[in-house]
């Protein structure tokens, strides 16, 4: 008896093994302990020091996709406006911060938040190779090369981040700097 | 006694595969999560089995139907029994999968669906299909909302399995893992989450451009999945979008479900449009800064609705069949009883 109750419980065991071969969070934990999502939570992919993604400047302050929000918000001072909004059945707030002529999203990680979306609003900001809202595809492509297209949108990924412009009537009608870590 | 000596490795072996299964079924009971306290969202889809399945009305969607209606009001002002099968980020899939296994139980006079969840064509994240899809009764309708639902990565077997999944949940377990091991407590009223706290909306931000405003293929297929079963099972299908003002509602979306409704002869209701009219308060009727109505929008949104219920679709009265009253006389003590425990909680005691 104990030898079939041991292979039954080692049985059990390789199941739990192998589903620990599955690197994502388990899911309860994260909803009941209050994380957005498990990738959010573990996604650190952008800390400083370490980022290779395209950052925004604004007014002498760079602002990296997926670092904690709280240094830079000290430097670019009060927004215009704020927004918060908590996901649904999740604790922590995705925060919206409006300065003029962008705006920054944040993602709750643990005790921080971090960046999650730069979006460049007007032709008042460019990014920091010098591209703005209102400028032509040729010229786009002049400074960042093909990147690939998902309909209206031309994407340019690097690191754990994608520089995102929409096009209307080949012209950029928006710039995004995306974070990958919530879209898993 | 030689034939007992016979049967004994027999027994001996159906013993033992009792309770290894028998432990390895406790341990998944203790470390799947209970939703009984703080994110009690997940715990919404699996309280529908426990009704008496007689409903008239029967919602399904996203937060957008299980924060804003109160079923509590179509009950007292119209004598209209409903429920809400509503989930956290429930996806057009999920919510005709959770249609489709309502009606083996029942069939609702009226299904009403919020149109929220036609911006998404797949699943955007594990957590909200667990919360929707583990609730679920196992049946074909489970079956196939798993398979529709499931991202890259996830595998079938954790949701027939869910110890695969929490197996290391082990170091985060509660006391209410252990109380609610086998039976679980009633977090909502008849699907509604009621919450009463007020957080004026404010600074909400507009839409983001999109790179593109049409509903994916996968959605549509669904949607008309939706309208193709009602038709076929008699039911009056109403599309609605709840007044929530965040995340934002793009123009472009609600030309396109305007142009479905009218090409399918479906009722649709942007209640959005109709602020005024049903007397929302973004100041005073939210708790979330215009995400979610609070229990005094929600009341509201429900009061309206019901009149248009009686109105439009000729639903009757049912407050004089005894059974029913009675039934949703204990429905009633207990909201009236939350609403009174959340007045205390959030320091409206002045409220009535």
């Amino acid at each position: 008896m104990k030898k079939l109750v041991s292979v039954l419980m080692a049985a059990a065991m390789i199941l739990c093994m192998a589903a620990c071969g599955n690197d994502e969070k388990v899911i309860g934990e994260e909803a009941q302990s209050g994380a957005q999502s498990g990738e959010a939570q573990s996604g650190q992919s952008g800390s400083q020091g370490s980022y290779n993604g395209y950052a925004f400047t604004a007014g002498g302050t760079t602002v990296q996709v997926d670092a904690d929000f709280a240094p830079v918000l000290e430097k670019l001072g009060e927004p215009l406006s704020y927004f918060e909004a908590a996901s649904c059945a999740f604790e922590g707030l995705d925060k919206t911060y409006t300065y003029s002529g962008f705006q920054i999203i944040t993602y709750p990680d643990g005790e921080k938040d971090c960046v999650s979306t730069i979006v460049l609003k007007d032709d008042s900001v460019s990014t920091a190779e010098g591209v703005s809202i209102g400028e032509s595809k040729e010229r786009l492509q002049e400074v960042y090369g093909s990147g690939s297209e998902e309909g209206n949108m031309i994407v340019y990924a690097k690191g754990d981040m994608k520089l995102c412009f929409i096009m209307q009537n080949d012209e950029i009608a928006s710039i995004e700097y995306r974070s990958k870590v919530l879209e898993v | 006694m030689k034939r007992e000596h016979k049967h004994r490795p027999v027994l001996k072996f159906i013993l033992s595969a009792i309770v290894a299964l028998g432990g390895l079924f406790l341990l998944q009971r203790l470390l799947v999560p209970k939703y009984v306290d703080g994110i009690v969202e997940g715990a919404f889809v699996a309280e529908y089995y426990k009704e008496e399945k007689d409903f008239d009305v029967i919602f399904i969607g996203d937060c957008e139907v299980y924060e804003n209606f109160s079923p509590i009001v179509l009950w007292e002002q119209y004598g209209i029994n409903s429920y809400i099968r509503g989930s956290a980020e429930q996806y057009i899939w999920q919510s005709y999968y959770l249609l489709e296994d309502t009606l083996r139980y029942e069939t609702p006079e009226v299904v009403i669906f919020n149109i929220q969840s036609l911006q998404f064509d797949v699943s955007q994240n594990e957590a909200y299909n667990r919360m929707t899809l583990e609730g679920m009764e196992w049946s074909p309708a489970k079956v196939k909302a798993i398979l529709a639902s499931m991202k890259p990565g996830e595998k079938f077997l954790d949701y027939v399995f869910p110890i695969l999944r929490y197996h290391s949940r082990w170091s985060e377990l509660e006391s209410t893992d252990l109380r609610y091991l086998f039976d679980t407590k009633k977090v909502s009223h008849n699907g509604y989450y009621m919450r009463v706290d007020v957080r004026p909306a404010e600074n909400v931000p507009e839409g983001r451009i999109l790179a593109d405003y049409s509903f994916g293929e996968n959605a549509w297929k669904y949607l008309d999945m939706m309208t193709e079963l009602c038709e076929e099972k008699g039911i009056e299908l109403i599309l609605i979008k709840a007044p929530s003002l965040y995340p934002y509602w793009y123009e472009e979306w609600e030309v396109q479900v305007e142009d479905y409704a009218a090409e399918h002869n479906l009722k649709y209701i942007n209640f959005l449009e109709l602020t005024e009219e049903v007397g929302i308060d973004y100041s005073l009727d939210t708790y979330d800064a215009g995400l979610h109505m609070n229990l005094s929008g929600a009341e509201k949104l429900a009061s309206w609705l019901g009149n248009f219920l009686k109105e439009e679709i000729g639903l009757l009265d049912r407050r004089g069949e005894e059974a029913l009253a009675a039934s949703w006389k204990e429905k009633i003590a207990d909201y009236e009883a939350e609403k009174q425990a959340q007045y205390e909680k959030y320091g409206m005691t002045g409220e009535k």
